[in-house]
Parts: structure tokens; sequence; C-alpha cells
């Protein structure tokens, strides 16, 4: 078996031949029972479109109104890095790299990754599941947190209502859709490593359900 | 064939451990400091993580201090807690059930990116609330050391690899 067409899981570390999966099913590993793969509902293209669809709204979310405060007569308007200079102007610089990393460039980068598998998969170039592409996506996307940015600011809308007037700006919508983006290409990620092996081997042994 | 797998679990275990003791000493500042600081028309009040949960409770605000108290207290503690007991499983032989652990592990794998809300939510407010002497909200030490439990339980986490559960099981089998 050449290493393109063999997919080991992630937790068992159990080799599985590659299958092909219809339209939203899933394949499990046959020892651990972990998700190994799925192919999404919406077609063969979705992380190439989403991931495009997040780049493309990854620049209006980091350079528009986030959001805008105000309190008797003043008026503050707050981009998504106002935040991350205001920690680094107070001296916590390393909380700064932190936030902005977690809450933009990686899932930026991730981003790029996933719209670079997309292309691949659409030009019918295999992806290696071992390959560079799967394994930066599985590094950037345990750092990659936008949702978790989002939750924070829906919560200190909340916390903040009784104190300062808060309206919420285009960039906040940008960057919500961005997270959304984000999350449906990851989701959709494997199908096109599988789909591309598929292509390139035709082999089956996972268990699909 | 053994021994290399020995060495293995070994780094993956005493990463994983090294890290997870870091985020178990860490865990007492980020709770004892304050994490934010509030100067609201003259008056100045810090609270620590625990504190702001009980007053969001206060203010009727439950929903959200069930929110911030479930990211902010329950999961780092859980993944401290949950890591301790894979780490513990690890140094035996032949663990019993190799597939509950792996749940486990990929639990505390998907959990750990929540507690990055109370990091988020600081940084946020301290972007947004200047208004001079009227309200201005400002991070304090509290929030850089429950920073750091957050990326040392999932460096943690990361470092920990679930496959030696399985591993002796490969063994045996060859």
């Amino acid at each position: 078996m050449s290493p393109n067409s063999r997919l080991s899981c992630r937790y068992c570390g159990q080799d599985h031949r590659i299958v092909g999966l219809q339209s939203g099913e899933k394949a499990h590993c046959v020892r651990c029972g972990t998700v190994l793969a799925q192919r999404s509902r919406l077609g063969p293209d979705t992380a190439l479109v989403f991931s495009i669809t997040g780049l493309v709204l990854a620049l209006p979310a980091a350079f528009l109104t986030f959001v805008s405060a105000g309190k008797l007569g003043a008026v503050r308007i707050s981009l998504l890095f106002t935040g991350v200079g205001s920690l680094w102007d107070g001296g916590m610089r390393s909380l700064a790299v932190l936030v902005f990393l977690c809450g933009w460039l990686i899932p930026f980068t991730l981003l790029c990754v996933l719209a670079t598998a997309g292309c691949r998969s659409r030009l019918s170039i295999a992806i290696d599941p071992a390959g560079f592409l799967s394994r930066s996506s599985r590094v950037l996307e345990h750092w990659a947190i936008p949702e978790v940015q989002v939750l924070a600011v829906l919560v200190a809308f909340m916390k903040l209502g009784s104190v300062v007037n808060v309206t919420i700006g285009p960039g906040f919508w940008c960057y919500c859709a961005m997270a959304v983006s984000l999350l449906i290409a990851q989701h959709s990620f494997d199908l096109d490593t599988l789909a591309a092996c598929t292509r390139a081997t035709g082999a089956g042994s996972a268990r699909p359900s | 064939m053994k021994r290399i797998f020995s060495s293995f679990r070994f780094q993956s275990r005493s990463t994983a451990s090294a890290l997870g003791l870091a985020a178990a000493i860490m865990l007492i500042p980020a709770n004892l400091l304050p994490v934010l600081s509030t100067e609201s028309s003259g008056s100045n009040t810090s609270n620590t993580i625990v504190s702001g949960v009980i007053e969001l409770w206060r203010q009727g605000l439950w929903a959200l201090a069930l929110i911030v108290f479930t990211a902010s207290v329950v999961i780092p503690v859980l993944k401290v807690l949950g890591l301790s007991w894979l780490l513990l499983n690890a140094r035996r032989g032949v663990p019993r059930d190799p597939q509950r652990l792996t749940r486990i592990y990929a639990a505390l794998d998907f959990i750990g990116r929540w507690s990055m809300l109370d990091v988020f939510l600081a940084a946020f407010l301290a972007g947004l609330v200047r208004f001079g002497e009227f309200s201005t909200v400002t991070p304090r030490s509290g929030i850089v050391a429950f920073a750091a439990v957050v990326v040392l339980t999932m460096l943690a986490t990361k470092a920990f690899d679930p496959r030696v559960f399985w591993q002796p099981l490969d063994v045996s089998q060859q």
C-alpha cells in the first residue's frame, strides 16, 4: 500500500485504506470510533468556496468599525485590533500577540491553507493526508479560535449594556461571517483530502456511517 | 520495537506532565490576582475571575455568569484534572479501556479553546472602554497568568499522544 492510499487515525494510530464517501457520510476509525473524515452535504467544493469567502471577509473584518461605544456624549470607535493595541501599549505584549494570533492571523493562515487544498482538489491534484497542507491544517486548527472571540464580544455587549451605549459595526458582522466560513471550510476539508486520494488510489476500507 | 515504543511513550508523557504541572501552578495566580480593574466616576474596583462571576450573578446576568464560570473556572480545572488522569493511565502497562480514555482525550482537546473567552473579553473591553475618568477598563496581571494556563493546557494536550493507550495492544498483536 502506498503512503498516499493510507489514512492513520490521529488518536489510535490505526491505518486505514481510503474509501469514497457519499454525501453526508462519515468515515469512522475501525478501532477507536473517531471520525476520520466526512463528506459535506453541500458538495465537493465546499471547503474551497467557504475558505475563499472567509478570506474575502477577513480584510473588512480587520479594518472596518468593529463596535462603537458612547458615554456622556463621548464616542469611541473600536476596530478588531484596538484591544490588541491597548494590551500592547499597556505592557502586556505577550498577551497582545496571543490575541492577535488566535483571533486573526492564524484563522487567516488556516483559510489560506484550506483554499490551497481546495484548489488542489479542484484541479485533481492528490493531497497527501500526511503532507504539508494536512499537517499544517491540523496544527493551525487548534489555535484558530475566532468563534471564541465572537462569544467574548457578545458577552462583553451584555456586560456593557448598562454602562455604555454599544453599537455593532460592519466589521463585527464580517468577522462573525468569517468565523462561520472557517468552521464550515474546516469541517469539509477532510472530504477533499479523501476525495483527492480516492481519485488517486481508488481503494477502500474505513468504516462509513 | 518495544524500546522504541517505550521511549516514545516516555517523551510524550514527560512533556505533557511538565506542561500540565506548569498549568496547575499558574492556576493559583490566575485565580488569586485581579484580571480586570474598572474605574468609573472616581471609584476603582478590581475583580478576580471568581469575583467577576459573582458580580455578574448579583447583577442578575445569570446566563452570562454561568458562561464565564464554565469557560474560565470549570474548563481549565477539568483540563488539568483530566490530563492528570490520562497521564496516570498511560503509566500503566495495558490500559483497561483505551477507547474510553481516547474519548476523554478528544473531549479535553475540544473544550480547551473555550477558555480563551476571558482573554478575548479582557482585550476587547480594554480597547473599547476608555472614557478617561468617566469609565476605563484596564487588564491586570491575573489575565496574563490565566492566558498562560490556557496556552499551557492546550500545549500539554497537544504534547500528549493518545496512541500510547493503543501501543501495548499493537505490540502484543505483533
